[in-house]
């Protein structure tokens, strides 16, 4: 670690430079109006910020809930290391996407109404409640790598045993104000009262590392949230082109968040391990490539049923602009990636690995894009293309983001140093004997 | 109270836009600078705005053969299943028993999904200002609160904008209709786009003429959403007992064979 002087490289000046134009654009947003940076009009209220900082952002923190599950839910134990670098990605990343709704929502000051007017029918009120339910959730997963950097063992020992109850009160809180029927509230409450129960008898083992309710509740507030930004787009099958509307936007959109949280963590551990000057977790960003793979296969069969049983499949082979759209994302982001990954020599191989992660990134991003931007079609407006200050003020974020990531990973504990001595060493139990807590194996 | 609705008669209407005047005097909006020619033809202002809540639009259409000025009003349809309710995650946009569609401003955040769910592309938003709201027509709720009509409605010196009941002002419209069948285009617009609305027109030229969007479906269109809100609960239910399970049933397997080292590395 001790090779590494400071962020402040010429790459470190650049991010900083940028970051700070973000800012002085934000506030000059907030002395003028929307209107003063951006070029969302009448007839199109939602532009480049809905699109890439909400609907791409979220979609790219992910792998904070699919690592998470699929170490501690399913038992992929020799992925735990991957575990807390996509949960600090996440947090950090719902974070950001918190800043980027402070811009584009109107009265941001407002934001925490939606705690007091309920609307449950509205998916807009979904996601809202999803933000803070989730938010909270992943600084409860993430806190205990300040808790252990700083050796605070009683508050690591509460920690283990009071966030299991706020997660359940959370669940609860959101099921009472989405559902509002008392036997809903009652099972879906019941249920995870009972596992909790359950593991304070030792009936159900209790995980040594991480309260296992901890990471249902993430991984249920994630679900609900990625398919609701789906679910907000259903409310207009008037202005969004054929190729994107469909009534299963929000099984649609969820399933394409998992294949880009996997790839997300490929592609983060790549590249902090290049920042870190460590090798990469070959052999588990190829585990994962595999995932990705069948991930991709999954989607790509949705999104191809989806477009036949609508009867929208002849309007790809149209040509408008927004055919284009949907070529390049579907090509970009599934079917070269695909390809890339279909032989296992490829899957093994960290560049490859990378590119065909890279690339399903970036098509998310576009299908995002797409569906807040080229899909939508209004009659008020000629047209909206994104304003340089609305996009520089998303690549403020974007860069404070990695200073901010940068930072943290050489301050906290969050990428695990002696991993690769585990890994290498006889046992698997490298994974087991060192819990998140730092104490009992 | 009765749903009350709005008839707009688009043959009434001379295009005098005192309602345009009435409208920003009732709700307080300020007057834009405007240009000639910023919209179709000789209509002012251009477009709707964040202070024009209502808006005659002028249309020169061929009537028999021969070019006439054919004028529309452009305002919020109030909807029977507004989707901008719906979408509203703070319940600010509010459908009345008695027809509005009102907008309780203290609850607004400025998230402008109204706007995008809006099936007329009606509700407005105030980008020029610091602390910004929407806007949109109400229909006057605060007028119709004490017996009264809509300013625009109360103002129109030929009758084109008549107020009542809405089965009354449906009769009204088919018997205008019957009375006059070689005039009228034979149908009502808000009768059924978009599942009914409390704004009905009626004129002598199809409606997409005027400016109206002919392309709205003529069901709610939150039908979708209603779907997948639905599913919320069994999703959550079905989630947490499957995720709860699987963990179970796994530490179970594996509490039996000990901790030993798998095999797998």
């Amino acid at each position: 670690m001790s090779e590494h002087k400071s962020a402040t490289g010429p790459g470190g000046r650049l991010l900083y430079l940028i970051a700070g134009l973000g800012i002085v654009i934000a506030l000059w947003r907030f002395a003028n109006g929307i209107g003063a940076v951006s070029n969302l009009n009448q007839g199109y209220p939602w532009g480049f910020w809905i699109g890439f900082d909400i609907l791409a952002g979220i979609a790219l923190a992910a792998g904070g809930f699919v690592v998470a599950a699929l170490v501690h839910i399913f038992g992929g134990e020799r992925y735990h290391p991957l575990v807390r670098p996509a949960i600090f990605t996440a947090f950090l990343g719902y974070l950001l996407f918190i800043t980027g709704l402070l811009v584009d929502i109107g009265r941001p000051w407002t934001f925490w109404q939606m705690i007091i007017f309920w609307h449950h029918e509205s998916p807009m009120f979904e996601v809202g409640w999803c933000v803070m339910m989730y938010t909270t959730i992943l600084f409860l997963e993430f806190v205990p790598a300040v808790l252990e950097k700083y050796k605070k063992t009683v508050w690591l020992e509460r920690w283990r045993t009071y966030s299991p109850w706020i997660a359940w009160a959370l669940v609860v809180l959101f099921t009472i104000a989405l559902i509002r029927t008392v036997a809903w509230v009652v099972a879906v409450g019941g249920v995870l009262l009972l596992f909790q129960i359950l593991v304070h008898r030792g009936v159900i083992r209790r995980d040594p590392r991480v309260p296992t309710l901890l990471i249902i509740a993430g991984v249920l507030f994630s679900t609900m949230h990625q398919s609701s930004l789906g679910t907000v787009f259903t409310m207009v099958p008037h202005k969004l082109h054929p190729l994107w509307y469909s009534p299963i936007l929000p099984v649609l959109f969820f399933t394409s968040a998992v294949m880009t949280g996997l790839a997300m963590v490929i592609v983060e551990a790549t590249l902090s391990a290049r920042y870190l000057r460590r090798p990469p977790e070959s052999d588990l960003l190829s585990g994962i490539g595999r995932g990705l793979w069948w991930a991709l296969i999954v989607y790509l069969g949705l999104r191809t049923l989806d477009l036949a049983v609508r009867g929208a499949a002849a309007e790809a082979f149209a040509v408008t602009p927004q055919s284009l759209a949907f070529w390049l994302e579907i090509l970009v982001g599934v079917v070269i990636p695909l390809a890339m990954l279909v032989s296992r020599d490829s899957v093994s191989s960290d560049r490859g690995l990378f590119w065909a992660s890279l690339l399903v990134v970036i098509g998310l991003v576009i299908n995002r894009l797409n569906v807040a931007i080229t899909g939508i079609h209004a009659a008020t407006a000629e047209r909206y293309v994104p304003h340089w200050m609305e996009i520089a003020v998303s690549a403020g974020i974007v860069s404070a983001g990695i200073l901010v990531y940068r930072a943290v990973v050489r301050w906290l504990p969050v990428i695990e140093e002696h991993q690769h001595a585990d890994r290498t060493a006889s046992g698997r139990t490298g994974a087991h004997g060192r819990p998140a807590g730092g104490s009992q194996p | 109270m009765a749903m009350k609705a709005m008839l707009i008669d688009a043959m009434r209407c001379i295009g005098c836009r005192g309602c345009q005047v009435a409208c920003k005097t009732w709700n307080g909006r300020k007057a834009e600078k405007t240009e000639f020619f910023s919209g179709p033809g000789y209509q002012n202002p251009g477009d709707l705005s964040a202070e024009t809540l209502t808006l005659i639009t002028y249309n020169e259409v061929q009537v028999n053969g021969r070019f006439d000025w054919v004028f529309g009003k452009k305002q919020c349809m109030h909807c029977n299943t507004p989707a901008c309710a719906a979408a509203c995650p703070v319940g600010a946009l509010k459908k009345l028993e008695s027809g509005p569609v009102i907008y309780q401003k203290h609850r607004c955040i400025g998230c402008r999904y109204c706007m995008l769910a809006c099936p007329f592309e009606i509700p407005r938003f105030e980008y020029d200002s610091a602390n910004p709201y929407i806007t949109k027509c109400t229909m006057c709720a605060d007028r119709l609160e004490t017996g009264g009509v809509p300013a625009c409605s109360k103002v129109c010196p030929t009758g084109a904008i008549a107020f009542g009941d809405r089965d009354e002002m449906i009769r009204e419209a088919q018997h205008r209709i019957n009375q006059n069948p070689s005039g009228y285009y034979h149908e009502i617009y808000g009768l059924e786009e978009a599942g009914g609305t409390c704004v009905l027109h009626i004129s002598n030229v199809p409606f997409d003429k005027l400016g109206h969007r002919t392309d709205v479906p003529k069901h709610a269109v939150n039908k979708d959403t209603e779907q997948a809100m639905e599913a919320i609960p069994i999703v959550m239910l079905g989630l947490a007992a499957l995720l709860g399970g699987i963990y179970m049933l796994r530490t179970r397997t594996v509490h039996h064979e000990s901790d030993a080292p798998r095999a797998d590395g």
